[in-house]
């Protein structure tokens, strides 16, 4: 009798400290498909490894306004995950939820982390009141690509790419080539894509919204029918009326492809994607080349805005939680995973140190072309205009300058209307939205 | 009956009976009530409403969103998109079907594989016709771009300048389509009698005038049932293939009400201007089924 | 003499027509199919080659790699096969209610049910469908891909129309046997309905497994989705836009379809021909 006691009773504390033990489980959905979700779970699985007593749980669940849409769900079904990523313009709509918790308060408990291994431009765009709400995570800038082979063919100095926008203008121009009155090569494609338009206002450092882009308080209207948005709006639309460069079209694959295939020379694009075109650049025997975002010259330069997505944190009740999600965050912050990460994948570190790391490690002096993406982020201003607009409509407004640049293009409007067409939708977004918060 | 049955035992039997067809019919009303009709009475509901994307704020705005949307002049345009969209796809998809179908009506060799193959496309999804069609519509990879570019000489962006990304969606609708109505406008020939012709060629009829004087007055009960059946592949199912090909662009030209539904809700979490729109497409979708119940169905007996 | 070879020429002529309208429909999936045999070194070819220098059948294989095709064609098939049995057995006995019972109150129901029949709800009502899913906690679930499909207007008319062609004798001589009339149903009219049946769950099987809207809104997790929503992956995953691969995954998802049509197609032109219609 009392042996079954004994083995009862080592059964029972076995299990007791079994369960007080157990990992806690965070889930973490994310929006990284293909080769960039498999990094991601390259780098929970090392989390896990390492840190037996937190099992991190990584889903994919879509694309970006798709993750938005499920974590949406998912928290009104009363099962939200404890880490989402959501894009960098979702964090209005996030910070409005009043379902997360801002990661400021950890940095204000937890002296281990130093919040200043942030790059500064990353930082600047998810803090919001002086709050940094979130954790940056994928980051990347607009750069544009170019066919160094392609330049030579030209009689182009392919070491010294256009800065302002009048030489890249002309620069388009020279490699635009046509055969029988027919454009066989152009000089230049991009997407047509909201994003796009953010980063050339930014450039010019023009703001996209009233109040500080929506950083001192709340924006409630739309200012980027200003000569700034005009100038961007003429220079995209004359280079295509011009035959000078072929809309891509929405979306980004695209002018990848057209770009890939050598049809155009140049290409709007996201740092992200440098992997991918050093490998076409390989597979399709030319040089690849990378030059930082023009301007035009007769305006100050601002910058350009870190794009991409953030983690959020979901406010679940549970301190246990709470602080192994936030173990989780500050880990891929750090400079070893940040430098991992970025090599994998063609983001930015979001760590200075990671930065200084690879340069030291010969990474940058390899691939040169990942340089110019770092340089140009680090000369970039860090200002209401290049941290980028803040709203809650945001991806309404960005498909609807999209909109409004497809009109131009299609001669349905002239640029002056379309942006003011534009501007005035977005007003009428924003003032919906708006009043769900007064 | 059995004669060995009581009164009581009697009336309990006719009572059962009398349910059976009730019970019968439980399930299928337990499903289109729960999850055709609550939803229909939610909708109108949520549409006098204005709700933040995580449902933490709540305001009864009247009749605000359907205001806003009948002056958003991009609703107009969709509502352009939409009709021309539907039309076109039936009206080419009709003809079309039409004329594949007389000559599969052909009694010769081989008729039977000749079905199967134009039939085919039945079998296909919106998604996968509009993968195929991207694939084929594609600058760099496909056939029918480059088909294009050698005949015509242009290199067409199919899927991303106006209006050729709506000629690719009614293009792939259209093919998609194919298979379900040559189906029916097949069994409908085959159910004409040949005696018709003979007396209409014995009278001296050409082959045009035997097809505009018997086959396509004959053939109009189908033709009605199967555009009414059409408004609704075309008005619903074809997201898919919107989605898949053009994600309603570029601009907003590729954008029907369908689509317009799906981003307001479930990309710019606007479900009360969503709710709105629903109520806008049921309300069109009975004006159909008022139709379909006054003519189609006085047309097209049942058997 | 002359009038055969005129009806020779006629039928050469009747040939030819249907060869090439063969071709303009077959071609899409002809030339996936030919693209999925490409390399990625002919993939973007220019001019794109017909046929592939050498079949490279590792496209199909990547495409489990690329994404979980595994698991969503194990989804597709639990969620098309469950709505395909749902739909044909509710529609039988929603039919047979219909077609062989008068009782109080069937012509309200009758139009109720009606009313449906060109309302899709995934579609239509998809917003607040969507909510449904999240009060029941049925979000990323079986239950969510196949339950609001259990039943239909479709299969009930297609089933009512049926069981109307029985000679009511049939019935009537089952009373006298002392049959019961669910003992009719299963034991006489199911089995001489065969063919029908098959046509409803086939035409059942296909519309299920073609959905794609509500899948998409309704799954989150990789799995739980269906092969139609992991083409929309493959594409916009970056295989690189190699087609050679994102058409293969497309073939996969369609093979079930086709093969099933192919195979039965009889029924389905049965089915569907039937669907209310008599010349």
């Amino acid at each position: 009798m009392w042996r079954k006691f004994m083995v009862f009773g080592m059964v029972l504390v076995f299990a007791v400290s079994f369960l007080l033990a157990a990992p806690v489980t965070i889930r973490f959905w994310h929006a990284m498909n293909g080769p960039l979700g498999k990094m991601v779970q390259k780098l929970v699985n090392e989390f896990n490894q390492t840190h037996p007593n937190i099992v991190v749980k990584a889903d994919y669940a879509g694309s970006y306004s798709e993750t938005l849409s499920k974590t949406i769900a998912a928290v009104k079904g009363g099962n939200p995950p404890d880490i989402v990523q959501i894009y960098d313009i979702g964090t209005q709509m996030m910070i409005d939820s009043g379902v997360i918790v801002p990661i400021q308060k950890f940095i204000n408990e937890d002296k281990s982390f130093d919040v200043n291994t942030l790059i500064p431009q990353v930082r600047g765009y998810y803090t919001v009141g002086g709050k940094l709400y979130s954790m940056p995570f994928n980051s990347s800038n607009p750069v544009i690509y170019y066919n160094k082979t392609l330049f030579k063919k030209a009689g182009l100095n392919p070491d010294n790419p256009p800065t302002t926008w009048k030489q890249f203008e002309e620069v388009a121009r020279k490699l635009t080539v046509k055969k029988n009155g027919k454009t066989i090569q152009y000089g230049f494609t991009s997407g047509l894509i909201g994003w796009f338009f953010e980063q050339y206002m930014a450039v010019q450092n023009a703001l996209m919204f009233n109040n500080g882009n929506g950083r001192i308080k709340r924006a409630t209207k739309a200012v980027f029918d200003s000569p700034a948005g005009l100038r961007i709006f003429n220079f995209w639309n004359n280079m295509i009326q011009e035959g000078i460069m072929i809309n891509g079209g929405p979306g980004w694959d695209n002018a990848n492809a057209i770009f890939a295939s050598q049809k155009a020379a140049m290409l709007l694009d996201s740092t992200s994607d440098v992997g991918m075109m050093l490998a076409e650049a390989k597979q399709g025997h030319w040089e690849l080349g990378v030059m930082a975002l023009p301007h035009p010259a007769n305006v100050p330069y601002g910058g350009v805005i870190i794009g991409g997505a953030s983690l959020w944190m979901i406010n679940t009740h549970n301190t246990m939680k709470e602080k192994a999600a936030w173990e989780f965050l500050k880990w891929l912050e750090q400079a070893k995973q940040q430098v991992q990460w970025s090599e994998g994948t063609g983001y930015f570190p979001i760590n200075k140190n990671a930065i200084t790391k690879m340069m030291y490690e010969g990474f940058y002096a390899k691939y040169p072309q990942y340089l110019t993406t770092v340089f140009q982020l680090l000369m970039s201003k860090v200002d209401y205009a290049t941290r980028g607009g803040v709203t809650g409509v945001f991806p309404k407004i960005r498909a609807t300058i999209e909109q409004a640049l497809s009109k131009v293009f299609d001669h349905a409007m002239t640029p002056a209307q379309a942006l003011k067409w534009a501007q005035d939708q977005a007003d009428q977004a924003m003032a919906q939205y708006n009043s769900l918060y007064q | 009956m059995h004669p060995a049955f009581t009164l009581a035992h009697q009336e309990v039997i006719d009572l059962s009976k009398k349910l059976i067809p009730y019970l019968l019919l439980v399930p299928t009303f337990l499903i289109i009530g729960l999850f055709i009709y609550y939803p229909a009475v939610m909708t109108f509901q949520k549409s006098f409403y204005r709700v933040s994307p995580f449902g933490n704020r709540v305001f009864f705005v009247g009749l605000k969103n359907f205001e806003s949307l009948f002056e958003s002049p991009s609703y107009q345009q969709e509502a352009f998109t939409t009709l021309i969209f539907v039309v076109v796809s039936i009206f080419v998809g009709l003809v079309i079907s039409l004329l594949f179908s007389l000559l599969l009506n052909e009694k010769v060799p081989g008729i039977g594989i000749f079905r199967t193959i134009i039939f085919s496309p039945y079998a296909v999804s919106p998604a996968i016709a509009g993968m195929l069609w991207s694939f084929l519509l594609n600058p760099v990879v496909g056939y029918v771009s480059y088909a294009f570019l050698r005949i015509f000489g242009v290199q067409t962006h199919w899927l991303t300048s106006y209006p050729a990304a709506l000629m690719a969606i009614i293009v792939a609708t259209i093919w998609q389509n194919l298979g379900f109505n040559i189906i029916f406008f097949l069994s409908g020939l085959q159910g004409i009698p040949e005696s018709y012709y003979e007396a209409a060629r014995i009278d001296g009829a050409g082959a045009v005038k035997r097809f505009f004087n018997i086959t396509v007055p004959l053939l109009s009960p189908i033709t009605f049932y199967l555009a009414i059946m059409d408004v609704t592949f075309t008005m619903f199912s074809s997201f898919g293939i919107i989605d898949i090909m053009t994600q309603g662009g570029p601009g907003n030209t590729t954008t029907t009400f369908i689509y317009r539904l799906y981003r307001d809700g479930f990309i710019y979490f606007n479900s009360g201007m969503a709710s709105a729109e629903s109520i806008v497409l049921i309300l069109i979708m009975g004006i159909v089924t008022f139709i379909y119940f006054k003519f189609v169905q006085k047309a097209v007996h049942y058997r | 003499m002359k009038r055969k070879t005129r009806h020779t020429l006629r039928v050469l002529f009747v040939e030819v027509g249907l060869v090439l309208m063969s071709l303009v429909v077959l071609l899409p999936i002809l030339l996936a199919i030919s693209m999925s045999l490409k390399s990625p070194g002919e993939v973007f070819s220019f001019p794109p080659t017909i046929f592939p220098h050498k079949f490279y059948l590792q496209n199909y294989l990547e495409v489990f790699q690329k994404v979980n095709m595994g698991r969503f064609l194990l989804n597709s098939f639990i969620m098309a096969i469950v709505i395909m049995f749902g739909k044909t057995l509710f529609g039988i006995f929603a039919g047979f209610a219909f077609a062989n019972f008068k009782f109080k109150g069937s012509g309200i129901l009758f139009g109720i049910l009606f009313i449906t029949l060109f309302m899709p709800a995934e579609l239509l009502l998809i917003v607040p469908l969507f909510s449904l899913m999240r009060t029941f906690h049925w979000v990323n679930s079986y239950w969510a891909l196949t339950v609001p499909f259990l039943a239909s207007a479709t299969s009930t008319f297609l089933m009512r129309q049926h069981f109307l062609t029985i000679p009511k004798e049939l019935e009537d001589a089952a009373k006298i046997d002392g049959a019961g009339p669910m003992k009719f149903l299963f034991q006489i009219l199911v089995p001489i309905s065969k063919s029908m049946i098959g046509a409803v769950a086939a035409i059942n099987f296909v519309y299920a497994w073609n959905l794609y809207l509500w899948p998409l809104v309704v799954t989150n997790s990789n799995n739980m989705k269906t092969v139609q929503i992991g083409l929309k992956m493959l594409m916009s995953n970056q295989s690189n836009n190699n087609w050679g691969i994102i058409m293969s995954g497309t073939l996969i998802a369609l093979a079930p379809t086709l093969l099933l049509f192919f195979f039965v197609q009889k029924l389905f032109v049965k089915g569907l021909a039937s669907t209310g219609l008599k010349e």
